[in-house]
């Protein structure tokens, strides 16, 4: 669905940096970094599109960014007030324009909303959670991060129900995505009731319209199925 | 070797042998003098309260005639409680077989003579140091009172108020504060001493003739003292130009002399605030049937604090820098001045009896991988978890004995990698982490006999109680299995756990569901 073009723009190339490259394709990645040794490092682990600029040099970051349409964009520089600097910088020159920046304070990531980031991931609060639930609640951990990261098997996915589907105008509750799926579905944006995603355990009775998206987690080959369905239904 | 000189070496032997007499020893050693002992708060109640009544009793005394038994009371039994532990603490304050038995062992090997004498010298050294120690002094001096010939030893009625002292913590801690600037005192002291002498010589000097109230050189140096004092009763007064001249020296010393002495409890007081801090903190820590163990105060240890106190969990901050111990402390968390890479530290604070998990977040690797080393030097079983800053030291945290290392810079990719093309579903999952709307993940055992054991996953009907069942963890002889989303027909043991997914509030009820059921069983059976 989304990999038309994906062109995904790398600030910084530091600790947080170099962790996010390496879950994506090398040859989809441009990196700009501020430091030359960064860079270098970059060079060694096998990225080619590298730019070196200076912080302020807002004329070449604006040439780099109309070369090429980016997909994505991540602030992931170490230092949290770059980040902020770069968000604003990349915003000014293009308002819709997708930056995900990395903070690692609430304080930051206030700043980055502000500043017009789209998504913003405060990394220390996700340690902190991860800490503890690996002390309070281990079993929830070890779940989680079976079902996210380490069973290559099991995906958690968004899905967009298509116009004219076998689900639309159908209620939550007269479907079980379990018994026709083996689908767990955690929860829903439901366009009717605005643009903010509500889990399903809160116990309202959705009704499927086209456009709203459900979250589901379960093996791939299930989720396929169902999304084939969906086309096919429509 | 003389009879003397054998009988001891025997007795020495004998004791050191019997097993009953060094348990009966260690018994009253932990009742008059271990902090960490279950009952020794007990005794002290019961002293307190044994001290109490007795200075009711010499107050009631003043006015009236006491009952008989009253005074059979105050007289032997509390005289008699008293001697009894003053005898008691002599005896387990050392041990002095030791020194017998050492000596012993030294003429054998030197191949001299026993020496009773330096032997009984080095036992009553021992003996002298308690004796002439201060709280061993207001023992002795409680025991008086029981003495009525003399009047004024009534007056030591009081020193079994002081007494209360020794079973009181803090009390020991302002004494030690006092006892730490013992120089400055004395200094403080022999001033005072000498100006008193110097005046009040000189008030006598004047004014023995002519003043009608200085009777005696007794009466002049009470007048000096009350007046460098500052206190100035007015009994006594200069009455002559020079005294008068003279008496605004004093009082000007008297005023030097009385800050002097405040800027000395004061400095004394900040100096240590940070040990009584700490005391107070490890008095709690001890209270505490276990808790979790937070090294270093960084930005991540300051968020997992916040989390573990939502959850009325109870955890130990050990951080060196001042200032982010003063934040730990703003917060009101338990929290302590030192540095979790020192072994007596980690003694301390029991980490063996009572720490369920330690967590290092210190600022760099190094120091992470020194307290790991630390923490696993005194305990082989405690969980640890390390968070990490380079990639390069996975290995060496593991090699140190960590458990589990958090690196935020992977969860970061982690999270990104996933974000781009499932951003709802990110925020959904980091939300039900971070518990930010309500929602959570959280694990509920299958109880022996609850209403889950031997059922199936349909027939349990979680959607009823609005939560989703993620999957099921179980351990049997191959290990732990996790059962991603099991199927309608899976049955569930006891001892399994599900791992469910809902709205804190549903979560809570099932949980209790669950747990009644459990109990009702048990009933039932009965």
């Amino acid at each position: 669905m989304h990999d038309l073009e994906n062109n995904i723009l790398l600030i910084g190339y530091g600790r947080y940096g170099e962790k996010i490259a390496k879950f994506f394709e090398k040859k989809d990645i441009y990196i700009i970094e501020i430091s030359q040794k960064n860079l270098q490092r970059a060079r060694q682990d096998g990225f080619e599109k590298l730019f070196l600029i200076e912080l302020e040099d807002d004329e070449a970051l604006n040439h780099i960014l109309s070369q090429k349409n980016f997909s994505h964009i991540f602030c992931a520089l170490d230092d949290e007030e770059e980040n902020v600097f770069f968000t604003i910088t990349i915003k000014s020159f293009d308002k819709k324009v997708k930056i995900v920046a990395i903070c690692e304070s609430k304080e930051s990531e206030r700043k980055l909303k502000l500043a017009g980031a789209d998504k913003v991931i405060d990394t220390m609060e996700g340690s902190a959670s991860k800490i503890f639930h690996l002390i309070e609640k281990p079993a929830v951990m070890e779940a989680i991060e079976e079902i996210l990261f380490e069973d290559e098997d099991i995906d958690i996915r968004e899905i967009e129900i298509p116009p004219n589907s076998f689900l639309e105008k159908k209620h939550i509750k007269d479907i079980n995505l379990k018994k026709l799926y083996n689908l767990i579905l955690i929860g829903l944006i439901d366009k009717e009731r605005g643009d903010s995603f509500v889990f399903i355990t809160k116990g309202i009775n959705h009704k499927i319209d086209a456009g709203d998206i459900l979250v589901i987690i379960g093996y791939k080959e299930d989720i396929k199925r169902f999304i084939k369905d969906l086309k096919e239904s429509v | 070797m003389n009879r003397l000189g054998s009988f001891l070496i025997n007795l020495a032997f004998y004791l050191e042998n019997s097993s009953r007499y060094k348990k009966t020893k260690e018994f009253f050693y932990n009742l008059l003098e271990n902090e960490h002992y279950k009952y020794k708060k007990y005794f002290d109640y019961v002293m307190i309260i044994i001290i109490i009544s007795s200075i009711t009793i010499i107050i009631e005394e003043v006015n009236h005639p006491l009952y008989y038994w009253l005074n059979v009371y105050d007289i032997y039994i509390v005289t008699t409680i008293f001697i009894v532990e003053y005898i008691l603490r002599l005896w387990v304050s050392d041990d002095r077989r030791r020194i017998i038995i050492e000596e012993f062992e030294n003429s054998v090997f030197l191949e001299t003579r026993f020496n009773t004498k330096k032997v009984l010298k080095r036992i009553w050294i021992s003996i002298k140091d308690y004796i002439l120690s201060p709280f061993s002094i207001i023992d002795l001096l409680a025991i008086l009172p029981a003495y009525r010939e003399i009047r004024i030893l009534r007056i030591f009625v009081l020193f079994r108020a002081f007494k209360i002292f020794r079973y009181s913590k803090n009390t020991v801690q302002f004494l030690e504060v006092i006892t730490s600037k013992r120089t400055e005192l004395t200094i403080l002291f022999l001033l005072v001493l000498f100006i008193v002498f110097i005046s009040g010589v000189s008030l006598y000097v004047f004014e023995a003739k002519t003043n009608p109230n200085v009777h005696s050189l007794l009466d002049s140096f009470y007048w000096a003292f009350v007046t460098i004092s500052t206190v100035g009763y007015g009994d006594i007064t200069p009455k002559s130009t020079e005294a008068r001249v003279f008496t605004i020296a004093i009082i000007l010393s008297g005023l030097g002399l009385i800050s002097f002495f405040t800027s000395i409890i004061v400095s004394s007081f900040t100096e240590k605030i940070d040990e009584i801090k700490e005391a107070k903190v490890l008095t709690k820590v001890d209270r505490l049937s276990y808790y979790y163990l937070i090294c270093g105060y960084s930005h991540l240890a300051e968020l997992l604090a916040q989390k573990l106190k939502n959850e009325k969990k109870n955890f130990l901050i050990l951080e060196t820098d001042p200032k982010k111990l003063e934040q730990a402390q703003k917060r009101g968390y338990l929290c302590i001045k030192e540095d979790a890479s020192k072994k007596e530290v980690l003694e301390k604070i029991q980490l063996k009896d009572k720490v369920k998990a330690a967590i290092c977040l210190a600022q760099n690797d190094i120091h992470n991988i020194f307290i790991a080393l630390n923490i696993r030097s005194v305990s082989k079983s405690v969980p640890i978890i390390s968070r990490t800053f380079s990639k390069n030291s996975y290995k060496k945290l593991e090699l140190a004995g960590v458990d589990y290392i958090v690196s935020p810079y992977q969860t970061a990719g982690l999270i990104a990698s996933k974000i781009i093309t499932q951003p709802i579903a990110v925020e959904a999952i980091s939300d039900i982490l971070s518990k930010k709307k309500n929602a959570v993940c959280d694990e509920v055992e299958v109880l022996r006999n609850s209403f889950l054991e031997n059922k199936t996953i349909e027939d349990i009907e979680l959607n009823k109680y609005k939560l989703i069942l993620l999957g099921v963890r179980r351990i049997d002889e191959k290990g732990k299995k996790f059962y991603f989303n099991p199927k309608d027909n899976f049955i569930l043991k006891a001892g399994d756990l599900l791992i469910i997914m809902g709205y804190s509030i549903s979560v809570s009820h099932f949980k209790s569901l669950v747990i009644e059921s459990s109990l009702r069983y048990a009933r039932f059976r009965k």
